[in-house]
């Protein structure tokens, strides 16, 4: 089973003090952060690489970014992929549809019965990619799958509703899958695989090899500004004798969508 | 622009909360731009939800169809893709569930039309809609604006908008739409409600955990029954797996699991440096310990400084009272 | 990598399972190997880790999560090596670290030492916290950036990180200062040591970190480090010197035994107290530093050191070691060796308990608690108890 995955690379901004707004307001700065494969990507390719154990066929890792998201390849790479294509272009943070073009070219060169991508990225988390390149390729999809089942000619998943609640969908390929945390246990990579899968054959392709200019990724949605949100940095208390405290508490909850 | 247009969800035939939510939204907006507010529900069994979308908008718009059982996007998509093409509102709203990941991008390729998910906050500015979201995990908020575009796609941030009362008695238009093709590319088998036994708290929204101030194992009790109201699910500090009172699954932190919950509710948790490396990427974290020092008030967005023993039977109790409510 | 591939291939069947593994110093009980002690199968001791590794890399019986949290539960405490009577022993812990190694390349290992490992590939440190916040322990200690000083202070991920150990690392930062002595620290350019990674199969990893420690250290003339945790003493003291780091290492309790000697620390305020002190396995029996801990201690005025019976080269480790502090697969029981470890103490009749390893620190100040012993026992880094001694707050 042929298979492309898409994966990008993603700051690590799970701490929030590091994070400082660029003067321009459009960027953060990113000197002093560290660098590493998005979250769900992980899923992704220990799936990916799970089913071609299984069933046999290719593997190829795709990002759409500037030359240091080499990275996020390379481990794809140590963990089992057959090829993998970075095309030179840093559009990562303008809306996903322009990614999406991109990607949908790329795919169209390769031979594919399942394409894979994270469900969202941890940076903007926004969600839709792989379901907007779904689209453009006209394959089936589905999202936030934590279940998965492979055959020859379609694929059996599970995907995550709300409250534990999933649903079961069986799908035929060629088709394009979302994948969620949570669906694998990824493997470690050692950094001595990391180095020998530098043997391996990593593709650089800029726009114009996919026939394309920059004046067809004009973005439909613009960003005007990032900034800090507002926050207290003590814990708001919540006062009175318990039962009140309690009551004041219950709605907080009810109020912030818990219940 | 002439209309908001938003789309009702239904789950388990009742209308999803977030619709609610989001169409509340978009009655302020809509109220704002003096525009008129549509609402799109579709299904089997839609009039009894009509009536309810009718006290917020001014028109709501049905669509009976057996074939949307099992929410499978396609169907959804050709007739929420039709109507926007035929009504053409200037906003189509919809709360940011996993349905509407699996609906919305694909809407916004087949139309051309922009998308933005899990908003936090819809404006208007200048006469145009402008959006925030709240980006690298949840520590920058970003505002975004369209380039030109008639009509633009926006998912809310689910428990973001608060529901206002909804008093108007919009039309109620049903609507026909044939579909011209099977989806048999694409099978619904059915759902699956989350097994009993065996849980992996990291997959939990909300996380009802438990330190050392709980101070005996019969106390796990009333974690329980805070946890079942909440919908939630029980995890613990390591000290109460040390004890054996709890599994080791259960535990968040250095040498337990990390969790990144909706929300996460310490009981008698101190908020030792090993623990809450397990757990600072939960979304709303609230502590109930009697430290007023304990470490986890820094980290907390919300706290009671009290005997957690008193606090959680009553906490119990009021969940209850204001579930009852909405029944 | 099958049996023959494996480096040890033709020794690894030698066991004959005498059990002196898990002995202490004479046949008084058989729970020295911490991970014996916990879970009380053959198993878990040494001779049983090496016969599953033979059988799982011969093909014989296949990886599991099981298997693997049976390799890593081992802490590298160095009890088997040193008791074994056969000419295999020193190859014993070589032969695990490379039996780990070979499921590190597999990717097959669990997943806490996967977090483990991938939070020192990105941030330096196992917590996963961030390198920006590694010098927040020095605040408020007027301690300085290493800028050719006579001694590089290395403080180690634990105590830049635990906030147990963040105390410790600023109370010698203290007495070293107190003493007069010259020396700077990293801060926030501090890396992992890499001692740990090493013991858990990493060695590529580990082989980065000790080159870029070197180049870094080198870089800035550093000739002598005195170092907090015996980890890091060990690994820069052993195993830089392949990578062409050749400093003179000192563990801070062989400072401060030299300190009080010739008078350049005054510990006579003294320190109230019936103590025990528990060898640190990187200390002890890793590296034979039995005396300079115990000098300490009776140098200070009110100390009444008692020894456990298992003590020296036959101490029972704390089950911090081979990550453990971190991964704790020994955790969750009253068998657990550190609470094992407490038990003994208090039956020696002391009211504090002294280590000289923030890991060590930790797993048995927690193991404390788990005992509900916190009222008969305290647990106390020896730098605590000459700072208490040399009157610093």
């Amino acid at each position: 089973m042929d298979i492309v995955a898409c994966i990008k690379r993603v700051p690590d901004t799970s701490e929030a003090d590091i994070i400082k707004i660029s003067p321009s307001q459009k960027d953060i700065e990113k000197d002093r952060l560290v660098f590493k494969i998005n979250d769900w990507d992980e899923y992704v390719l220990e799936a990916a690489v799970q089913l071609k154990e299984k069933l046999g066929g290719t593997l190829t890792a795709v990002t759409v970014g500037p030359k240091d998201w080499d990275e996020v390849l390379r481990r794809a790479l140590a963990m089992g992929a057959d090829s993998a294509i970075r095309v030179d272009q840093d559009v990562s943070a303008e809306d996903p549809y322009a990614v999406a073009i991109i990607l949908e070219k790329v795919i169209r060169k390769l031979s594919y019965a399942l394409v894979l991508f994270g469900a969202q990225s941890e940076d903007f988390g926004s969600g839709q990619l792989g379901a907007m390149v779904a689209e453009m390729l006209g394959i089936p999809h589905a999202t936030l799958v934590t279940g998965l089942e492979a055959e020859e000619k379609k694929v059996h998943v599970k995907r995550e509703l709300e409250a534990g609640t999933l649903q079961s969908y069986t799908i035929e390929l060629p088709a394009l899958l979302t994948i969620h945390t949570g669906i694998n246990q990824p493997r470690y990579i050692s950094l001595g695989g990391i180095r020998r899968a530098m043997q391996k054959e990593l593709q650089v392709m800029s726009l114009s090899d996919l026939d394309l200019s920059l004046e067809a990724l004009t973005p439909m949605v613009r960003l005007e500004k990032l900034e800090l949100p507002p926050k207290g940095k003590q814990a708001e208390l919540i006062t009175g004798a318990p039962e009140e405290a309690a009551g004041q508490l219950a709605k907080i909850l009810k109020d912030a969508g818990i219940f | 622009m002439s209309s908001i247009l938003v789309v009702a969800e239904r789950r388990d035939h009742a209308l999803a909360d977030v619709s609610y939510q989001v169409l509340s939204k978009g009655r302020q907006l809509a109220d704002q731009a003096r525009v008129e507010l549509l609402a799109v529900v579709a299904g089997s069994d839609v009039n009894a939800h009509a009536k309810e979308l009718a006290r917020w908008a001014d028109r709501v718009l049905t669509v009976k169809s057996d074939r949307l059982e099992g929410l499978l996007a396609e169907p959804y998509q050709r007739i929420i893709a039709d109507l926007i093409r035929k009504r053409k509102p200037g906003i189509v709203l919809m709360g940011h569930s996993s349905f509407a990941m699996d609906l919305t991008p694909s809407l916004s390729v087949e139309l051309g039309i922009p998308l933005v998910t899990d908003c936090v906050d819809i404006f208007w500015q200048n006469g145009d809609v402008l959006v925030t979201r709240s980006i690298y995990n949840g520590k920058v908020n970003a505002t975004y604006s369209f380039a030109q575009s008639e009509i633009v796609l926006i998912t809310g941030r689910v428990g973001e908008f608060s529901v206002e009362e909804g008093r108007r008695q919009g039309q109620v238009e049903e609507i026909e739409f044939a579909f011209e093709e099977e989806f048999d590319y694409k099978k619904f088998e059915g759902y699956l409600e989350a097994e009993a036994g065996g849980v992996d708290i990291t997959q939990a929204e909300v996380l009802v955990s438990v330190g050392r101030g709980i101070k005996d194992k019969k106390n796990l009790e009333m974690a329980e029954e805070l946890a079942r109201v909440l919908g939630g699910v029980v995890s613990c500090s390591r000290p109460i797996v040390d004890y054996g009172w709890l599994p080791s699954e259960r535990q968040v932190g250095l040498s337990g699991k990390t969790v990144q919950p909706k929300l996460y509710l310490g009981l008698g948790i101190s908020g030792a440096f090993q623990h809450l490396v397990g757990m600072k990427g939960a979304r709303m974290t609230i502590a109930i310990n009697k430290d007023a020092k304990a470490p986890i008030f820094n980290v907390a967005d919300y706290g009671i400084v009290d005997d957690l023993l008193k606090v959680v039977p009553a906490l119990v109790d009021k969940i209850s009272e204001l579930k009852g409510k909405t029944e | 990598m099958t049996l023959t591939d494996f480096k040890y291939g033709d020794v690894i069947h030698r066991c004959f399972r005498c059990g002196y593994c898990k002995f202490p110093i004479n046949w008084m009980d058989v729970n020295n190997c911490p991970a014996y002690a916990r879970f009380r199968m053959e198993t878990y001791s040494c001779g049983g880790r090496l016969w599953l590794t033979r059988a799982w890399l011969d093909g014989e019986i296949e990886w599991s999560d099981h298997l693997a949290d049976i390799l890593y539960s081992c802490t590298a405490c160095k009890n088997c090596e040193v008791k074994c009577p056969l000419s295999f022993n020193i190859d014993i812990l070589n032969m695990m670290v490379a039996a780990k190694g070979e499921m590190v390349e597999r990717g097959e290992i669990p997943s806490a030492v996967k977090d483990f490992l991938e939070n020192i590939q990105r941030q330096g440190n196992p917590y996963g916290t961030s390198r920006t916040k590694r010098g927040d322990w020095m605040e408020g200690t007027g301690i300085e950036e290493y800028q050719g000083q006579e001694f590089l202070y290395y403080v180690g991920c634990v105590g830049s990180y635990d906030t147990r150990g963040q105390q410790t690392a600023r109370v010698l930062g203290k007495v070293l200062q107190k003493a007069g002595v010259s020396f700077g620290v990293l801060g926030n350019d501090e890396n992992c040591d890499g001692n740990e990674v090493k013991n858990l199969g990493e060695e590529t990893l580990f082989e980065m970190l000790a080159e870029e420690n070197v180049a870094q250290f080198r870089g800035l003339g550093v000739q002598k480090v005195v170092t907090l945790s015996p980890h890091s003493y060990n690994a820069i003291k052993n195993d830089y010197p392949g990578f062409n780091g050749d400093f003179d290492v000192l563990h801070y309790t062989q400072l401060l035994q030299g300190l009080i000697r010739n008078g350049g620390l005054d510990v006579s305020g003294g320190y109230n107290a019936t103590v025990t002190y528990h060898d640190p396995c990187f200390l002890g029996r890793w590296n034979e530093e039995y005396d300079a801990p115990r000098a300490v201690l009776r140098a200070i005025p009110g100390v009444r050191l008692i020894e456990m019976a298992r003590n020296r080269n036959g101490a029972l480790c704390c089950g911090g070691g081979g990550g453990n502090f971190y991964i704790d697969l020994l955790g969750g029981s009253e068998d657990s060796p550190a609470r094992r470890r407490v038990r003994e103490a208090c039956e020696t009749g002391a009211n504090i308990l002294a280590v000289a390893c923030p890991n060590c620190l930790t797993m048995l100040e927690d193991a404390v608690k788990a005992e509900g012993l916190e009222d008969k026992l305290a647990v106390k880094d020896i730098a605590e108890i000459v700072g208490e001694a040399c009157g610093i707050k």
